[in-house]
């Protein structure tokens, strides 16, 4: 295991894994690693928050372990669960066994004793079904967790978590306190739907992962779809990057530019004209008003994205 | 060296980022990972553990360069040695045997920090005699002066000026350039002091006046507050701590209630049997509000700041619907919801204020527009000092609307002593309202919205 990385280090492994990140992403991991403090990643839509934790468990060769946040999710999906049906049969066969148990016993209190003589298996780990929260405390290996979209929980459940982000320790009430074996790299995503509380943020490192600048995006996508030419690369993100300028209701996101940078080579695309971006709008916008008002525009963004070239 | 970093943390607080006690422990951690060697990473890595939301972000930017600028000093070696004088082609023979000797390193230790020390080394080195000298504590701008000379000597300025005065009263021309070199770097050096102490004092300085200014804010009368600036960040402040303390109590258990359905389907793993029992809850709506502003005349201070108070709101309370009305009455939420704050406030008063005020007939209107929406969930808030010129006053439209509405509350800007003098109908609305409350400053204001808040569930 790497006990000694730099952030150098990081943004290259990043960089093998196919994701192409700034050095603020790399230091907030280098000491998300070094510190062992869980990360939160706030940023819009598209931006690679999911796909960062990826990149940290291929770059780590550690398991990912993703847990997706929705309204209503509570401990029993996402810590533990009780093995119900296990736990009825285990009655059962103690009902039968029971006979056998007591055998020689005189009196209730006697018998009772010797019933506490048997360990209370009931509530034990055997019958426990582990959920991602606890997997990934009690994984040998290290593992990376992603808690998913953490804004789309409820304030309850984000109380819930605060144990386990600041102590790597889960309390579960039949059993004890779990310990974390080795602590996990904990990424929290929010989409930003609400405030999250301070109490949260106060115990994570705070990422904000923006809309890269046109350098970062080309280089992504050289990274992700390296057949697109040089000059449609250069040319189909500085139109993105015009296109984010605009007052849109969604802009276009890394991703978003990724599918496009994939139909335009699918298309042979050798150089963007107005009527190849009409007519692929619809992969990078995902709002028919969105659309409509591009493609408006579309000859000024155009001026603008060409007037850059010689 | 930490104390930079309280200093540093002092500054961010100051300018509105909100750091606790135990990031202030993280980013003492971060720094001894990272140290202060690298600017770049240093600034990355103190922004993820002190900076938690994209807005403080922006702060902890501006912050840092401003803390941690030291720009000029780039200049500040590779210039210092000053070009040697020009010579006459004799005395370049002459010493051209010698041209090792023709500038005399200094001895003084700040003489070598400044002539031959990488630019870190100096930004680090007037950073801790920045912190040994506490100008941290600088309070007013006509102490620059004092804490800069104290920096100064802090650094080691006394040697660096005997080595000068002796290296330019030399009769050796390496000895002479020598004093030349360190009389510039002295020179840029205080440049470089000085304006480290003003920025400090500009990061200090805000963070405490603008706390006083805030306090001072909160009581002053709402008419008197166009004076100050950043009135809407400290209304939007409020509103926010607001949001804050009222947006989670969304559910209140019914004690003693069974829910039976949730009851038996958390039981179901039990075999049926009722180990676990749930509670009926009630869930709790936000309350709907109609707020009718006057803003005629003589209260139109007081709506600028009520619609701007009772917008910042919207996040809390869903559907806040506003009207506005002086001789008339209109509806005015649709700019509020397209608008910036100030542009829909300045439309308003441009639309509707200035009239002669006319409290029957903009009753009458309201009660047109939507009497028939207000329900048992609705809380309708009049603004208004209730002076009517003596005209009908309509109290049986007020009727109405308090048989419909959950709660009608009247906010006054004018003190109870005043209610029903002259034109003032406030003592024949009174009886129609839940509750009729001054309101002069914001604190008064803050306190309604929270009792709004607490009661109005």
């Amino acid at each position: 295991m790497k006990t000694d990385i730099s952030v150098e280090q990081i943004q290259a492994g990043f960089a093998q894994a196919g994701y192409i990140c700034s050095q603020p992403i790399a230091m907030t991991m280098f000491l998300a690693y070094k510190l062992e403090k869980p990360v939160l990643v706030e940023g819009p839509p598209g931006v690679g928050k999911t796909e960062l934790a990826k990149a940290t468990a291929q770059l780590l060769n550690w398991d990912l372990i993703r847990l997706q946040c929705y309204e209503g999710l509570d401990e029993a999906k996402a810590l533990y669960e009780w093995k119900y049906g296990k736990q009825l049969l285990y009655t059962q066969v103690l009902k039968d066994k029971l006979g056998d148990l007591l055998k020689g016993t005189h009196g209730l209190a006697e018998s009772i004793d010797r019933l506490h003589e048997f360990g209370d298996i009931f509530y034990s780990e055997e019958f426990l079904e582990p959920r991602p929260l606890l997997q990934a405390l009690k994984a040998e290996q290290g593992t990376v967790m992603l808690i998913d979209e953490i804004d789309k929980a409820d304030h309850e459940f984000e109380s819930f978590l605060l144990e386990m982000l600041s102590d790597y320790q889960i309390s579960i009430p039949e059993i004890g306190t779990v310990k974390a074996k080795r602590h996990p790299i904990v990424f929290l995503t929010s989409n930003n739907t609400r405030e999250l509380s301070d109490a949260l943020k106060r115990r994570c490192l705070h990422l904000y992962i923006p809309f890269p600048d046109a350098a970062l995006e080309r280089s992504i996508i050289q990274a992700r779809v390296p057949d697109v030419n040089q000059q449609l690369q250069q040319q189909l993100v500085d139109f993105v990057q015009e296109i984010r300028k605009m007052d849109l209701k969604k802009q276009p996101a890394i991703s978003e530019t990724i599918d496009w940078a994939r139909t335009l080579l699918l298309l042979h695309t050798e150089s963007l004209t107005p009527e190849i971006v009409e007519s692929t709008l619809n992969v990078l916008l995902k709002h028919e008003e969105d659309i409509t008002n591009v493609k408006d525009d579309l000859r000024s963004v155009f001026k603008n994205v060409l007037k850059g070239k010689p | 060296m930490d104390k930079v970093l309280v200093d540093f943390i002092k500054a961010l607080r100051g300018n509105g980022v909100r750091v606790s006690t135990s990031e202030t422990l993280d980013a003492v951690n971060v720094i001894q990972l990272v140290g202060y060697g690298n600017r770049q990473y240093l600034k990355s890595a103190l922004n993820c553990t002190l900076a938690k939301s994209e807005e403080e972000k922006h702060k902890f930017e501006h912050c840092f360069d401003q803390f941690f600028s030291f720009n000029s000093l780039e200049n500040l070696s590779e210039n210092s040695v000053p070009e040697p004088p020009p010579k006459s082609f004799l005395d370049k023979l002459l010493s051209g045997n010698n041209q090792a000797a023709q500038s005399d390193q200094p001895s003084s230790e700040l003489g070598q920090l400044l002539l031959q020390g990488s630019n870190q080394a100096i930004a680090t080195a007037l950073a801790n005699a920045g912190s040994a000298a506490n100008v941290g504590q600088i309070r007013v701008i006509t102490q620059k002066g004092l804490y800069g000379r104290r920096m100064m000597m802090e650094m080691g300025l006394e040697q660096l000026e005997q080595e000068m005065w002796q290296a330019e009263s030399s009769e050796d021309e390496g000895q002479q350039n020598l004093g030349r070199a360190l009389r510039s770097a002295r020179d840029q050096l205080r440049e470089e002091v000085r304006s480290y102490v003003e920025r400090q004092f500009l990061l200090q300085a805000t963070g405490e006046s603008r706390a006083l200014r805030e306090s001072v804010m909160m009581e002053t009368r709402l008419d008197n507050l166009r004076e100050f600036k950043n009135v809407q960040s400290l209304v939007r402040k409020l509103a926010k701590k607001l949001v804050a303390t009222h947006s989670r109590r969304r559910k209140v258990y019914q004690r003693g209630k069974l829910d039976v359905r949730s009851t038996i389907r958390h039981n179901i793993p039990y075999s049926g049997v009722l180990l676990e029992t749930h509670w009926k809850t009630k869930r709790i709506d936000r309350p709907k509000i109609m707020a009718i502003c006057d803003v005629s005349g003589s209260v139109s201070q007081y709506s600028r700041f009520l619609l701007m108070f009772l917008f910042s709101l919207t996040e809390v309370i869903n559907h806040v619907r506003a009207f506005a009305f002086s001789s008339d009455l209109i509806e005015v939420s649709e700019w509020f919801e397209k608008e910036n704050l100030e542009a829909a406030t300045d439309m308003t008063l441009n639309k509707v204020g200035g009239g002669s005020t006319d409290y029957g007939r903009s009753l009458q209107s309201f009660a047109d527009i939507c009497l028939n929406q207000i329900d048992h969930r609705t809380t309708v808030i009049m603004l208004g000092d209730a002076r009517n010129n003596y005209g009908d006053p309509r109290t049986d439209i007020m009727k109405a609307i308090q048989d419909r509405a959950r709660q009608v509350i009247w906010l006054n800007p004018e003190s109870k002593r005043r209610w029903g003098s002259g034109d003032s109908e406030m003592k024949r609305y009174q009886p129609y309202c839940t509750w009729a409350e001054p309101c002069q400053s914001l604190n008064q204001l803050e306190r309604f919205i929270s009792n709004l808040l607490r009661y109005g569930q």
